[in-house]
């Protein structure tokens, strides 16, 4: 499956407000970025040029796997507000 | 409206429905909150709704009125190699009579449907409200705070059956942080097929369904894949332990990948058309991971109590969700009677808990949890069990071994002796 496809395949209602907010700081010095590859939606970059992890929280399928696996405390997260976010309809 | 409730119930999956509509039934005054538009639009499993008792007790009729897909009634154990497949086959005939043993379901539908039978008993049903924070009351859980339509809503006693990640659980002091390796995380991707070529792919008539399990097409990470047949479609995808998906530097749609490449595997989803995508954390911690389930105004129901179970060959969670709802929500009944929204009050609700197959089973498989982290599991095992199958049938012309000598061999050359014992003890203590 192409990943890149995802807003194709599974509807998001997207809220204004990101969820979760990376501590950009605590990510130059991470010494993993698991994050970045066990994203089951690939949400997160990390450059290597600017050294900045970057996250598209619009596409988040909310599973929570990058909040259980890092471990510097990099992330603030959260469900989106009531209503926001992925919006399965059959799986 | 009343912003006082007898009971707020964090969560409108297959836990808190189940309280709900207890304790509607009983009378109360009950508010079930959930974050997505609608219930079930959080969430995911891999497909199988297994058999509860007391679901068929709570809602009579339930096979004919619930919005399930098919029934279970072939069971496929598959040990996978990148080139071959050998597999273990369970077609039972008693499978084909209610009580059905499983059916596969779409979460968005039988949550919304299940949801519904608790409005229609008389809870209120408020989505679009995701559960933010808990509202204490002379030293007592007394609420929560909603973000989304609503703000406080206050109450007697608060079931959190907020999912796996439960903030509720951990902001009530009732567990710790949640650790990458008592959880696993499944992905999915639903496959349209027409039923007709479901049923000729895979053998089946009329409702019959069928639950294949992969082992060995994780790309060495612990973990295990599924296919599950709907009615027009199909649901494929894998579970993985997260430290192991995190050691293996892999993503996991791209593991996945490798899967529906699999040339066994191809052919069972050839001409597919992908409707869906998702990805849930499950509770695979088994019982030593659980948290505590309830404090003073507060009971843990479902997957936020840790209440999920494997063994390699059963994963068990949504059964057990409803039962614990219910068992919660008799306790709640009982509490309310009694005016005692006390820990020691709401305790019952842990005994009833204990004495009910839930912990009975997760004790029982106590040591699966462990077992569940060997990585030979996976990868290794499913090798020699290809390598022998290969070797019993393969004619070439050379002289051939006796089937115990042939599997010593095959199994040395992988494993060594250490290693089996190891596995031999590990694997014994966990199912045996």
């Amino acid at each position: 499956m192409n990943i890149e496809n995802l807003q194709q395949l599974t509807q998001f209602q997207i809220d204004e407000q990101p969820h979760i907010v990376v501590d950009k700081e605590i990510c130059k010095t991470c010494d993993h970025r698991a994050c970045v590859q066990s994203c089951p939606a690939n949400c997160y970059t990390w450059d290597e040029e600017t050294r900045l992890l970057s996250i598209v929280y619009e596409t988040c399928l909310e599973c929570g796997t990058c909040y259980v696996i890092c471990d510097k405390g990099a992330l603030d997260w959260n469900y989106p507000r009531g209503g926001y976010g992925v919006c399965y309809r059959l799986t | 409206m009343a912003k006082y409730y007898d009971v707020i119930i964090a969560g409108a999956g297959p836990a808190g429905s189940m309280a709900a509509l207890k304790l509607a039934r009983a009378g109360l005054n009950v508010c079930l909150v959930e974050r997505g538009k609608y219930p079930g639009a959080k969430n995911m499993f891999g497909g199988l709704l297994h058999n509860t008792p007391v679901l068929n007790e709570m809602l009579p009729g339930f096979r004919e009125r619930a919005p399930v897909e098919r029934h279970v009634y072939k069971k496929v154990l598959a040990f996978m190699t990148p080139e071959s497949a050998v597999s273990l086959t369970f077609e039972n005939e008693r499978f084909e009579q209610p009580p059905y043993n499983g059916y596969t379901v779409f979460r968005p539908v039988f949550d919304s449907w299940l949801a519904d039978e608790a409005v229609k008993e008389g809870a209120l049903l408020l989505t679009d409200c995701t559960a933010e924070d808990l509202l204490r009351k002379d030293g007592r859980i007394a609420g929560i705070t909603v973000n989304g339509r609503e703000g406080k809503l206050r109450g007697n006693i608060v079931i959190a059956a907020d999912g796996v990640l439960s903030f509720m659980a951990e902001k009530a002091g009732l567990r710790k942080n949640f650790k990458p390796k008592s959880m696993g995380v499944g992905i999915k991707l639903l496959l349209g097929l027409p039923e007709e070529t479901i049923n000729e792919r895979f053998h089946l008539v009329r409702d019959e369904g069928a639950d294949i399990s992969f082992v060995g097409t994780t790309g060495g990470i612990r973990g295990g894949s599924f296919l599950y047949t709907n009615r027009e479609s199909i649901s494929v995808g894998m579970v993985v332990h997260l430290d192991s998906l995190k050691a293996s530097g892999k993503a996991p749609y791209e593991v996945m990948d490798e899967l529906l490449q699999h040339p066994q595997v191809r052919k069972l989803v050839k001409g597919a058309v992908p409707l869906e995508y998702s990805a849930h954390l499950i509770p695979e911690g088994g019982i030593r991971a659980m948290p505590k389930v309830y404090t003073d105004g507060m009971m843990v129901a479902g997957d936020a109590a840790g209440l999920c179970y494997t063994n390699g060959i059963n994963l068990e969670g949504i059964n057990l969700a409803m039962t614990s709802g219910v068992l919660a929500a008799e306790t709640a009944i009982k509490a309310i009677e009694a005016g005692d929204y006390s820990a020691r009050s709401l305790s019952l609700y842990k005994k009833k808990l204990d004495e009910s197959f839930i912990i009975k089973d997760m004790k029982t498989f106590k040591n699966a949890a462990g077992m569940m982290h060997s990585d030979r599991l996976f990868q290794t095992y499913p090798r020699v069990l290809a390598g022998i199958m290969e070797k019993l049938y393969r004619v070439e012309g050379t002289p051939r071994s006796k089937l115990l000598r042939l599997a010593r061999k095959e199994a040395m050359k992988e494993v060594g002796l250490k290693g089996l014992v190891a596995d031999g003890i590990k694997i014994g203590r966990a199912l045996l």
